[in-house]
C-alpha cells in the first residue's frame, strides 16, 4: 500500500516538503535524529504536511545502512506532539475517508516500526518525548523500540481517543496491549487517562524517565546501545492473561458490563475499544491495524463522535477568553477574598485556596466559617489519602485559607467574590463597604444566580471591574462557570475572571447579563414541566428514568433534591419575574418548602431518603416487588385536584414535554445574545446541567431532530389537554423565532457541527 | 522621635491562639500549620505585607523531625516571601521569649527593623521512639543480606523491644541532674517549707483569675478563635484556653495524689501546669518602623536579662534573671504595675515569692546586701497563669510578653515584667514600658 498524503487535510500554509521533520545524523552518522517541527504550526500535530514529511524521512532512513540508532523527538523536551489534529476529525465526511486516513497514519508508523528491532529491522529506535503526549503522539512512540519520557510535571501521556468518541486507530489498540498487557491497556484506553510521568513509568507505558536537560543524552545512549532499556517483565501474567482466551473473555465481559452500567451503551467507542484490545493478542499487528482502521472509520462519522469532538473544541475555544485582547495571557490573581461562608462561598474559597490563591473568607458567623474550614480540611485530607495531592501540596492548600469575622486583612486582595444572600440591597450594601477594604483595581465578582450584575455594580466605585462568576453546587465537582459580562464590565475584568476559572480547572462560558444566564434559565422550565407532568399523572420515578435514559446523569426530581427545593423555588420565582408567563412555576413545591423539607440537605424533599442503616429489602421481597422501589415519595407532594390527569402520554411525549421547553428557551437565549455562539450555549448545557454529552448540547439536539420536527413536537405538546388548560403558562411551548427561522430556511443552530 | 528612641524595639502587634491541653483539640496539629495560620492572621489583621519582614524567628522546644528549621517551614507556609530568612531558637521553656530577645538584639544592632517572632509548641506531637534494643534489632536486620543471616537477625527479637521511649517524659527531665521538672519543684518546696495547702491554694487562685479574665473578655484582645485540624463536625472553633477549670475547688485539688514524689510530695497535676499545645506570634519592630507601618505598638521593650541557676532548683530562675534585669536598669521590683511569672509549678512560684523577699537568699545566691523586695502578689498573673492556661513550652515566653503588654494597656501602667523559669536551671526576664501617645 502506498502512502497518500491527501488522506490528510493539507492546510493552505503547508510548507515545502521536508520542512516539517528534520533529519540529523550524529555520532559519525551512526545515530539519526528525527525532529518533528512543523514551521506552520505553533503546536505540533499530525496533519498532512507532517505525515508527508515523516514518511519522506523514513524513506530516506531506510536507505541509510550505516545508521544504528534512531531518536524520534520534538521541538523541545516539553513539546513533542499533541497527536492528531482534532479539527481534521471534524472535517471527515465519510466512513471511507476516515478509514483511509487511519490506514495512512498506520502505514507511516508501521514504516517506523519496521525500521526498528522489534519490527525486524536493524535500527534501535527510541522515542524521546515529553510534555503532553496524547493519542497519535503516544502511538508513534509505541511504534518505537523504547520510549523515554521527560520527567516533568507537564508530561502527560496516554490514549484519550475514547473521550472523543473514537478509538486509538494508529496502532494504539494493537500495540499498547503488547507493551503493558491487556488489563492495563484496557483501563488506559477506556478511561482515556493521561498519565503523569511517575505513573506512566510504573504502569510500563514508557521505559525510562529523564530530566528535560538529559533527555537527548539518554535517548542517544539507548539508541546506541550504551544503555539497555529495562524491559518490564510481566512474567506468568503474559501466559495466564494475555495468551489465555478464557481470561480475555472474562475481562472483556466484565469491562463491557462496566461500560454498559456507566453509559447505557450510548458511547459505542468504549465497547469497540474493548473488542480491539482484548482481541489484540490473537491478531497479528497487521490484522490488528486493519481492524482498528475499519472501526475508526465507522466511529469517526458517528453523531456521538461529532458531538464529543465539538465539546472538546468548545472547551479549547473557551480558552481564548482567558487571553487579553492583545493575545497575552490575562494576568492571574494573587490574593482572593470570598464574602459569605455558606455552601457556595465556602466551596469557592476552598477551591481558590487549593488552586494556589491565598484566600481570605469572611462571614459574620463563626459557625459558618467553622463549617467551611472543616469542609476544606476534609476535602484536602481526602485528596491526600487518595494520592491526588502530595503531602506538601496538601499542606500548602490548608495554609492558604484564612477566615475572619472582621474587616481587616483584605488590603492586598486583587480578586473578590461574593456569595452572600441573594438580595440586591444586601449585596450592594456589603460590597459598597467592602470595596474600600480591597485594592482599588481588584476585580469584584458576584456568584449571583438570579440578580443582574449591572444592578449589583450600580453605585460601586469603578463599576467596570464588576463581573459575574457563577459557580454551581457542589463547587469542587461541577465543571462549568458562567462568567457574566455586565454592560459596564471591562474586557480585562471579564478575561481575567475567565483565566481564573480556567486556572481553577473549570470550563468557563462567557454569558451576557440576562436573568438566569444559560443554565438556570434552561433548568427552570425543564424542572417546572417535570413537576407539572407529575401533577398530570406521571410518576416521578418514571420521569427520572426517562431522563436518565436520554443521557442525563440524573432525573429532574433527584436533581431537585440535590439542588435544594428552596434554591429551585427562588430561581423559579426570579425567572418568572424576568420572563413572565412562560416561566410561571407550579405551586407544587410550596408545602415542602414551608415544612423545611428542602431536599438532600434536609434528608427529605421530593423523596424521603431511606434511614441510615435501614435494612435493604431482601431478595425475596424484591422478587415480589416489595420495598424495592428505592426512596419513598414525600407524601406532602400532592397533586392538586384541579389538574386534569393525563394518562395516555407516550414516553416520547413525556420526554418532549421536559426537553423541548429547554430547547425553546435555549433558542430564545441565543436570540437575546446570552452567549455569542450556539456552540458556547451548548457547552454550558453539557457542563452545567449534564445535558447528555453524546448529544452535543441542547441546540445540537434540536438540530439532530431538525427544526421542523421540533416545531411539530412543540405543537403536539401545546395540544396536550393539561397544557391547553394552563392559560398563559402554555407559552413555553410557543416556538421561539429562531426555531421557526431555521425551520423555514432549512438551516441549523450548529452549522459548525457536521452531520 | 530621636535617633535613640526610633531604634527602640517595640511589641508592634501580637496575637495568639487559645491553648489546648495536649492530646486534645490540637492533637492533629503540627507547628508548621498551627504557627503559619496564626502568623497569616497576625499579618492580615495588622495589614502588614509579609515582604516587609526582615527575618522570622521561631522558638520551639520540640520541632517535629519532619520540619527541620521549623521557623523556615512556618515562614514559607505563612506566605512570607522566599527571600526573607528564618531561624529557629531553643532555650527550653523560654524559647518563645528567646525569639523576641534575638529580634531585640538585631534591631538594636541596626540589622533590621521588623521581625516576626513566634513561640509554638505542639506537645501532642512529641513522638514515641524505639528503645535502643529495638534500634539495634532493626539495624541488624537491615544489614543482614542472606536468608540465614536474616533469620538469625529476626531471632534476636525480644518483647522488651516493644517498649517505646516516651519523648515527652524524657524531654521534661534535665539530663544533667537527672531530675524531672516536678522533682525540682519538690526540692524548692522543701527548701522553702511550702505546704501542699499553700500550693493548692495558689493553683485555685490561678483558675479563679483565669475564669474571671475569660468571662470579663480580658483575653479577647490577645487571642482569636481557631478551628484546629482534625476537628469533628460537632466541634466548633476553640475560643478559649481549654485548661481553665471554671469550677475548680480546694476539695477537688486536695483529692489529687502527689505525682512525682509519694507519699510526702506537694506537687500534684492540679498545682502544676498542664502539658499543652499553643502558639503566640509577635511583631517586634523598631519604633520608627512600627510608625511607618501605621501600627499602634502594645508596649516598648526596655531591656532583658538571662541568667543561670542550680539545675536542680530551676524554678527559682525568675529571681535570678529579674535581679540581673533590675541591676541593669536601676528599676525596683515595686516599680512594676504588671508582673507575669510563668506558673510552671505553684511551689515554684511561691518559692520565688519567698526568695525575692529573703535577704538570706539574695545575699547567699545573688551576692546582694539585702532582699530584692516584696513581690506584690495582687499584681502577679492577674489573668491567671500556666496552671490554668497551660504551658506549651516553646510558646509560653512569647505569650507572657503578649499578656503583659495587654495588661499594661488595660491598667495604663508604666512598667511591666515578664519572667520565667527554664528547665536546666536558667531564668529569663523582659521589661516592657509604656509608649507615650
Amino acid at each position: 500500500m502506498k502512502f497518500n498524503p491527501s488522506s490528510f487535510p493539507m492546510p493552505d500554509n503547508a510548507p515545502e516538503p521536508g520542512a516539517c521533520v528534520a533529519l540529523e545524523l550524529l555520532e559519525d552518522g551512526k545515530l539519526a535524529k528525527l525532529t518533528l517541527e512543523p514551521p506552520h504550526r505553533e503546536q505540533t500535530v499530525f496533519d498532512g504536511p507532517l505525515m508527508r514529511d515523516l514518511n519522506m524521512r523514513l524513506g530516506e532512513l531506510e536507505g541509510m545502512t550505516q545508521v544504528e540508532g534512531l531518536i524520534v523527538t520534538g521541538r523541545s523536551p516539553l513539546h513533542f506532539c499533541y497527536g492528531a489534529d482534532v479539527n481534521s476529525i471534524r472535517e471527515i465526511e465519510s466512513v471511507a475517508q476516515a478509514t483511509e486516513s487511519a490506514r495512512a497514519g498506520q502505514m507511516v508508523f508501521q514504516r517506523l516500526y519496521k525500521l526498528g528491532k522489534r519490527g525486524g529491522g536493524r535500527i534501535m529506535t527510541v522515542a524521546a518525548v515529553g510534555g503532553a503526549v496524547p493519542g497519535g503522539a503516544f502511538e508513534i512512540s509505541l511504534a518505537c523500540d523504547a520510549i523515554v519520557l521527560t520527567n516533568d510535571k507537564s508530561s502527560k501521556i496516554g490514549l484519550p481517543e475514547v473521550k472523543l468518541g473514537i478509538i486509538p486507530g494508529w496502532g494504539g489498540c494493537t500495540r499498547l496491549p503488547r507493551r503493558v498487557g491487556v488489563p492495563t491497556a484496557l483501563e488506559a484506553i477506556l478511561k482515556g487517562t493521561l498519565f503523569d510521568a511517575r505513573r506512566a513509568k510504573s504502569k510500563g507505558l514508557v521505559d525510562r524517565l529523564a530530566w528535560p536537560q538529559y533527555l537527548d543524552r539518554i535517548a542517544a545512549d539507548l539508541a546506541m546501545g550504551r544503555e539497555r532499556p529495562k524491559v518490564r517483565e510481566r512474567g506468568y501474567k503474559t501466559w495466564a492473561v494475555d495468551k489465555n482466551p478464557a481470561a480475555l473473555k472474562l475481562i472483556a465481559n466484565a469491562a463491557t458490563k462496566g461500560v454498559m452500567a456507566q453509559t447505557g451503551g450510548k458511547y459505542p467507542a468504549a465497547l469497540r475499544a474493548i473488542e480491539l484490545v482484548t482481541g489484540a493478542p490473537r491478531r497479528s499487528i497487521e490484522e490488528g491495524l486493519h481492524e482498528e482502521a475499519i472501526i475508526l472509520g465507522a466511529l469517526a462519522v458517528s453523531p456521538e463522535c461529532r458531538s464529543l469532538v465539538s465539546l472538546f473544541q468548545g472547551t479549547e475555544d473557551a480558552k481564548k477568553w482567558g487571553k487579553l485582547e492583545n493575545g497575552d495571557s490575562a494576568p492571574g490573581f494573587e490574593r482572593a477574598a470570598v464574602l459569605g461562608a455558606g455552601v457556595m462561598g465556602g466551596g469557592i474559597a476552598s477551591l481558590l485556596a487549593r488552586k494556589g490563591l491565598s484566600t481570605r473568607l469572611k462571614d459574620l458567623s463563626r459557625g459558618a466559617l467553622d463549617a467551611a474550614v472543616l469542609d476544606h480540611y476534609k476535602g484536602i485530607a481526602k485528596a491526600k489519602k487518595r494520592k491526588r495531592m502530595k503531602p506538601a501540596a496538601a499542606d500548602a492548600a490548608l495554609d492558604r485559607l484564612e477566615v475572619t469575622t472582621g474587616n481587616a486583612g483584605f488590603g492586598r486582595v486583587d480578586f473578590a467574590i461574593e456569595a452572600i444572600s441573594e438580595v440586591l440591597e444586601v449585596k450592594r450594601k456589603v460590597l459598597g463597604g467592602f470595596a474600600k477594604d480591597i485594592r482599588p483595581d481588584a476585580v469584584i465578582a458576584s456568584n449571583t444566580s438570579s440578580l443582574s450584575i449591572d444592578a449589583i455594580a450600580e453605585g460601586l466605585p469603578n463599576p467596570e471591574r464588576v463581573v459575574g462568576m457563577h459557580f454551581f453546587n457542589p463547587v469542587a465537582q461541577m465543571p462549568l462557570v458562567e462568567v457574566v459580562r455586565g454592560p459596564r464590565s471591562s474586557e480585562t475584568a471579564v478575561r481575567r475572571t475567565v483565566k481564573l476559572a480556567l486556572d481553577l480547572g473549570k470550563t468557563p462560558v462567557v454569558v451576557a447579563d440576562h436573568a438566569g444566564f444559560v443554565v438556570n434559565r434552561l433548568l427552570g422550565p425543564y424542572i417546572d414541566e417535570a413537576l407539572r407532568l407529575y401533577e398530570s399523572g406521571s410518576s416521578p420515578q418514571e420521569l427520572d428514568r426517562l431522563i436518565k435514559d436520554f443521557g442525563m446523569p440524573m432525573g429532574p426530581f433527584v436533581l431537585l433534591d440535590e439542588v435544594g427545593l428552596d434554591i429551585a423555588a427562588h430561581t423559579a420565582t426570579s425567572l418568572h419575574e424576568a420572563f413572565g408567563a412562560r416561566m410561571q412555576p407550579t405551586e407544587l413545591l410550596r408545602p415542602l418548602v414551608e415544612a423545611g423539607e428542602l431536599g438532600k440537605k434536609a434528608g427529605k424533599g421530593i423523596f424521603i431518603a431511606p434511614k441510615a442503616g435501614a435494612k435493604k429489602p431482601g431478595r425475596l421481597a424484591m422478587l415480589f416487588g416489595r420495598g424495592g422501589d428505592g426512596p419513598q415519595l414525600n407524601p406532602r407532594l400532592r397533586r392538586s385536584g384541579s389538574a386534569p390527569a393525563v394518562t395516555n402520554l407516550s414516553p416520547e411525549e413525556q420526554l418532549d414535554r421536559m426537553i423541548l421547553p429547554m430547547v425553546n428557551e435555549a433558542a430564545r437565549a441565543l436570540e437575546a445574545g446570552v452567549t455569542e455562539t450556539a456552540a458556547e450555549l451548548d457547552l454550558a448545557t453539557v457542563f452545567g446541567m449534564g445535558f447528555a454529552p453524546f448529544r452535543g448540547g441542547v441546540l445540537a439536539y434540536a438540530d439532530a431532530l431538525g427544526a421542523k420536527e421540533v416545531l411539530r413536537r412543540l405543537e403536539r405538546c401545546s395540544g396536550h389537554a393539561d397544557v391547553r388548560n394552563r392559560g398563559d403558562a402554555a407559552e413555553r411551548f410557543a416556538p421561539a423565532k429562531l426555531i421557526q427561522a431555521h425551520a423555514e430556511a432549512g438551516t441549523r443552530f450548529r452549522e459548525d457541527l457536521r452531520r | 522621635m530621636t535617633e535613640s528612641t526610633s531604634r527602640r524595639p517595640v511589641l508592634a502587634a501580637g496575637l495568639r491562639f487559645p491553648q489546648a491541653r495536649a492530646g486534645g483539640r490540637y492533637g492533629k496539629e503540627d507547628p508548621g500549620h498551627l504557627a503559619a495560620a496564626l502568623a497569616r492572621e497576625l499579618l492580615a489583621m495588622n495589614a502588614v505585607d509579609p515582604a516587609a519582614i526582615d527575618e522570622v524567628i521561631v522558638g520551639c522546644v520540640g520541632p517535629p523531625h519532619d520540619q527541620a528549621n521549623v521557623a523556615r517551614v512556618i515562614a514559607l507556609r505563612a506566605g512570607v516571601p522566599e527571600d526573607v530568612p528564618a531561624f529557629t531558637v531553643a532555650r527550653n521553656c523560654a524559647s518563645g521569649m528567646q525569639a523576641v530577645t534575638s529580634a531585640i538584639d538585631q534591631i538594636q544592632a541596626g540589622r533590621g527593623d521588623l521581625y516576626l517572632c513566634i513561640g509554638v509548641e505542639v506537645m501532642s506531637g512529641y513522638p514515641l521512639v524505639m528503645n535502643d534494643a529495638a534500634t539495634d534489632f532493626f539495624s541488624n536486620l537491615a544489614r543482614a543480606r542472606s536468608g540465614p543471616a536474616k533469620a538469625k537477625a529476626l531471632a534476636g527479637f525480644k518483647p522488651g523491644m516493644m517498649a517505646p521511649r516516651i519523648t515527652i517524659t524524657e524531654g521534661l527531665t534535665d539530663p544533667v541532674s537527672g531530675m524531672i521538672m516536678g522533682s525540682t519543684a519538690e526540692l524548692l518546696a522543701r527548701d522553702f517549707g511550702l505546704t501542699r495547702e499553700q500550693c493548692d491554694q495558689y493553683a485555685l487562685r490561678s483558675h479563679v483569675r483565669a475564669t474571671e479574665a475569660k468571662e470579663g473578655g480580658r483575653f479577647d484582645a490577645e487571642l482569636i478563635p481557631y478551628l484546629p485540624l482534625g476537628s469533628s463536625s460537632r466541634q466548633g472553633s476553640l475560643h478559649h484556653d481549654d485548661g481553665i477549670r471554671d469550677n475548680q475547688t480546694p476539695e477537688a485539688l486536695g483529692k489529687l495524689k502527689p505525682y512525682f514524689e509519694r507519699p510526702d510530695g506537694v506537687v500534684t497535676v492540679g498545682n502544676a501546669c498542664g502539658i499543652t499545645d499553643g502558639a503566640t506570634a509577635l511583631l517586634v519592630a523598631s519604633e520608627a518602623k512600627s510608625a511607618e507601618l501605621g501600627l499602634e505598638p502594645l508596649a516598648a521593650i526596655r531591656d532583658y536579662a538571662w541568667s543561670g541557676c542550680d539545675p536542680t532548683r530551676m524554678g527559682i530562675g525568675p529571681v535570678h534573671s529579674t535581679s540581673k534585669l533590675l541591676d541593669r536598669t536601676g528599676v525596683g521590683l515595686s516599680d512594676f504595675g504588671v508582673i507575669e511569672i510563668n506558673e510552671a509549678f505553684a511551689a515554684q512560684i511561691l518559692a520565688c515569692e519567698q526568695a525575692f523577699g529573703s535577704s538570706t537568699y539574695c545575699s547567699d545566691k545573688l551576692g546582694k546586701s539585702s532582699a530584692i523586695g516584696e513581690l506584690n502578689m495582687d499584681l502577679l498573673n492577674r489573668n491567671g497563669g500556666a496552671i490554668a492556661l497551660g504551658h506549651p513550652v516553646g510558646a509560653t515566653g512569647a505569650r507572657l510578653l503578649l499578656t503583659t503588654a495587654h495588661q499594661m494597656q488595660a491598667a495604663d501602667t508604666e512598667l511591666g515584667l515578664a519572667t520565667l523559669c527554664i528547665g536546666g536551671g536558667q531564668g529569663g526576664a523582659v521589661m516592657l514600658e509604656r509608649i507615650a501617645r
